[in-house]
């Protein structure tokens, strides 16, 4: 064996039982490691399916008649518009460009709904929009009443824009299809699972593997005899 | 004296019965808020005089800290270096408007500490270097390397205070209501002469007293947020876990809870905390590449690596971090508590679209917290960050006149003329992060993570390597700093010249498969695959006394 062969360093070729015992340790913690980060976060990309809203069903089941048949039910157009409150209702998630489509398709819809004595004062009067679309003043009605000062815009035209009318269905899908499984599902400690894994799971385990890793060396040294240099 | 003392009561009970607070609490910005601005100073000079008290009588007294703290002690100060802007205010940020995605950096800035302690702390302590550069040098014997591994301490440093300076600026810009600019201009300038008078005090000391300041005043609002709004509040870490699944399915008004006149009441929001969610525009890919870049980076920073000097044995550089990330994970258990009940709070229009990166003092404000308290958390994030940037600043500077200047261009230069280089690169630091922060490139987490992406493409490898591998050589170093350099300046060419609104060609896919903030998950890889095969390639041979050393001294082997 020359020289550089006796003093060679190589992780998976340990030349003392000790290094052997340490590298052993540090596989084993590294593979709880990534499989408890990586490992959970691919099978969440397995399990997950898209899951719609309720929200989402209600729009689908009146788009796009509303839009094409004037006639249309007025329970279907009410339903249509608090489809669209309920994605403005997201408030910062949603894209300021995404907000203005959805603005236009809620006016649109509100005005279209008002007999032509309140037209005029559709916008300057949301309680009048709150009745148009036939909210009431508790549970989710009230938030988004609160939302109607902010959402009505003025009404240019008396049909839907064709831009309008493209892109609405992708917006509405966009913001209510989730990643939805039985991992987000189940609830623990009031969180759902995943993210209770993921925000404090993780981190427990973390501290708890750093806290095995050093009490481990702490006492593989002392059975190797091994006094490390200061 | 009598006076004085007069003075100062008045102070203390004006601070205490909220008087100075008054206006700041019904009103988010826009003018001088004299309480949190007051506590503010008097932190920043407790600290400085805590630096007097414990002030290092040499240059190796001040970076090693004398060797003689205890491994509590150092994992205080690991984490209070840690814990910076981007923690505090960053994370929160992101969370908030990102939801599940934000997560990636709650794992990723905690996960790198497992990485850190089982492939590095205990070895780097027995290597015995001072500085990240030094190491890099002497073990590829390579006074070269050594002039890169500085420069890319320095440049890490610069980009990690690029998002430091960023949350100064807005915490600056709430507690004296002025324009972000001058904001950024101001705080600099305070940053900047806190770090001349502090630069060679007592740094460990006031680090280990920063972090119970940091995390008291983060943690205090908690408490009163979860119990005000009905939540477990024994533990606001896990009471808010029903909040997580109220914004999931909602919130309907009507239970008595209001909060500044606005209803604590949110319509269903499953995009909050689904994972990825196609609202985000996050993917999973993104969440994975962002938690794998920043564990890596975390293990390659060299102010993280520089701490584990400080500690007196190898043992204790490993206990330090088990302590270290204790500490850190009290605040990262906790910052999502306040991206949650941000997102509920400002869920009513007539708040308005608020600045992401100060959600965490929003939150408290939307919430109508006693002002104390809200002005508490202000001082606390600006503590946050004024104890990591001018930790930043001093290894930047110490970089340039001690790794770069001394070491590599004047070797004969005078103590005096190191100290007036290491002044000098301190100023010209602080005011080109300050012209970068004014820039507003993105988030304060995002910023901080290309310091992380860039670590773990450079200086990571070679640790990781040099540790491991003695066959890792000279000719290996520069190949794997190669590949990982091309990696990092591709990203940041397309990031910078995107910014500028030129499009290069595959800007998209480069976007996003190289983004600025997790371009380490190819780059890092990369460059261990590069480092490892032009060391096969290469006949040459790591001098046999750095084997032996690392062998010997380094790894414990009792070579007969």
């Amino acid at each position: 064996m020359t020289e550089h062969e006796k003093y060679e360093v190589n992780f998976f070729k340990p030349l003392s039982e000790h290094a052997k015992a340490n590298t052993k340790l540090i596989s084993r913690l590294a593979i709880i490691w990534a499989v408890a980060v990586f490992g959970f976060h691919f099978l969440l990309i397995i399990v997950t399916t898209p899951t719609p809203e309720q929200t989402l069903n209600d729009f689908n089941s009146v788009w796009p008649q509303v839009v094409d048949d004037t006639s249309a039910p007025v329970e279907s157009k009410q339903l249509f518009a608090k489809s669209i409150l309920m994605v403005l209702g997201k408030n910062i998630a949603v894209k300021d460009n995404h907000k203005t489509v959805l603005k236009d398709a809620l006016s649109w819809s509100v005005y279209n709904m008002q007999p032509d004595s309140i037209k005029p004062f559709y916008k300057s009067e949301p309680n009048n929009a709150a009745m148009t679309i036939g909210l009431g003043a508790e549970g989710f009605d009230k938030i988004m009443r609160d939302l109607l000062p902010s959402s009505l815009v003025k009404v240019a035209n008396s049909s839907l824009s064709n831009d309008s009318k493209k892109a609405l269905p992708e917006i509405m899908n966009l913001y209510l299809i989730h990643n939805q499984s039985f991992l987000t599902d189940f609830k623990f400690l009031g969180f759902p699972f995943h993210y209770w894994y993921t925000a404090q799971f993780l981190l427990i385990l973390f501290v708890l593997l750093c806290l095995y890793y050093a009490l481990s060396i702490d006492r593989m040294n002392k059975e190797y005899d091994f006094v490390e240099e200061t | 004296m009598k006076k004085l003392n007069i003075i100062l009561y008045t102070l203390l009970f004006t601070l205490f019965t909220g008087n100075l607070f008054a206006q700041s609490a019904s009103q988010l910005e826009g003018e001088l808020k004299l309480g949190p601005a007051i506590i503010l100073i008097v932190l920043l000079l407790t600290f400085i005089l805590v630096g007097v008290f414990n002030r290092a009588k040499d240059t190796k007294t001040y970076w090693a800290a004398g060797r003689k703290i205890s491994p509590v002690g150092a994992g205080m100060a690991i984490a209070s270096n840690w814990m910076s802007a981007a923690s505090f205010l960053g994370m929160a940020a992101i969370m908030y408007g990102s939801g599940y995605h934000g997560l990636s950096y709650v794992v990723g800035w905690t996960g790198g500490y497992v990485l850190l302690l089982i492939l590095m702390a205990g070895q780097i302590r027995r290597y015995g270097k001072y500085t990240a550069a030094d190491f890099i040098g002497d073990r590829y014997y390579s006074q070269g390397l050594r002039g890169v591994g500085a420069v890319l301490a320095i440049f890490i440093s610069f980009s990690y205070c690029v998002g430091q300076f960023a949350g100064i600026g807005l915490m600056f810009q709430w507690i004296l209501g002025i324009d972000y600019v001058w904001a950024v201009i101001i705080g600099a300038s305070v940053v900047l002469t806190y770090t001349l008078i502090s630069g060679m005090l007592g740094v460990t000391k006031n680090m280990q007293i920063q972090y119970v300041i940091i995390i008291i005043s983060f943690i205090i609002p908690l408490f009163i947020l979860t119990y005000k709004f009905g939540y477990f509040a024994w533990l606001p870490q896990v009471g808010y876990g029903q909040a997580i699944s109220d914004i999931v399915n909602g919130i309907a008004p009507g239970g008595g809870i209001t909060s500044m006149g606005h209803d604590f009441a949110i319509l269903p929001s499953p995009e909050f905390a689904m994972p990825w969610d196609p609202a985000t525009g996050q993917t999973a890919f993104q969440w994975l590449a962002i938690c794998f870049s920043l564990m890596i980076g975390t293990a390659g920073l060299p102010h993280v690596i520089q701490r584990f000097y400080v500690v007196p044995r190898a043992k204790d550089a490993r206990w330090s971090v088990v302590w270290g990330l204790f500490f850190i994970c009290i605040l990262y258990w906790s910052a999502p508590v306040y991206s949650a009940f941000g997102k509920i709070l400002s869920s009513n229009p007539e708040v308005g679209k608020l600045s992401k990166d100060a959600i965490v003092v929003y939150t408290a404000q939307l919430a109508d917290l006693y002002p104390l308290v809200i002005g508490f958390l202000a001082a606390g994030a600006v503590s946050a960050a004024f104890s990591t940037v001018s930790g930043l600043l001093v290894a930047g500077a110490s970089a340039f006149s001690h790794d770069l200047y001394f070491n590599v261009i004047n070797p004969k230069a005078t103590e005096k003329n190191q100290m007036l280089m290491a002044r000098v690169g301190t100023i010209l630091m602080a005011a080109g992060v300050a012209i970068i922060a004014l820039m507003k490139l993105g988030l304060i987490a995002q910023l901080v993570a290309v310091a992380f992406s860039l670590a773990g493409c450079t200086i990571f490898p070679l640790f990781l390597l040099g540790i491991w591998w003695s066959g890792s050589n000279r000719t290996g170093a520069w190949a794997g700093l190669l590949a990982g350099g091309s990696v990092a300046t591709v990203t940041l060419v397309y990031f910078i010249t995107g910014k500028f609104g030129v499009t290069l060609p595959y800007h998209e896919f480069i976007n996003y498969y190289l983004n600025a903030w997790y371009f380490a998950w190819l780059g890092a890889p990369l460059a261990i695959f590069a480092n490892i095969v032009a060391s096969k390639l290469s006949k040459e041979k790591t001098p046999i006394e750095i084997k032996k050393f690392l062998a010997e001294k380094v790894h414990n082997y009792k070579v007969v």
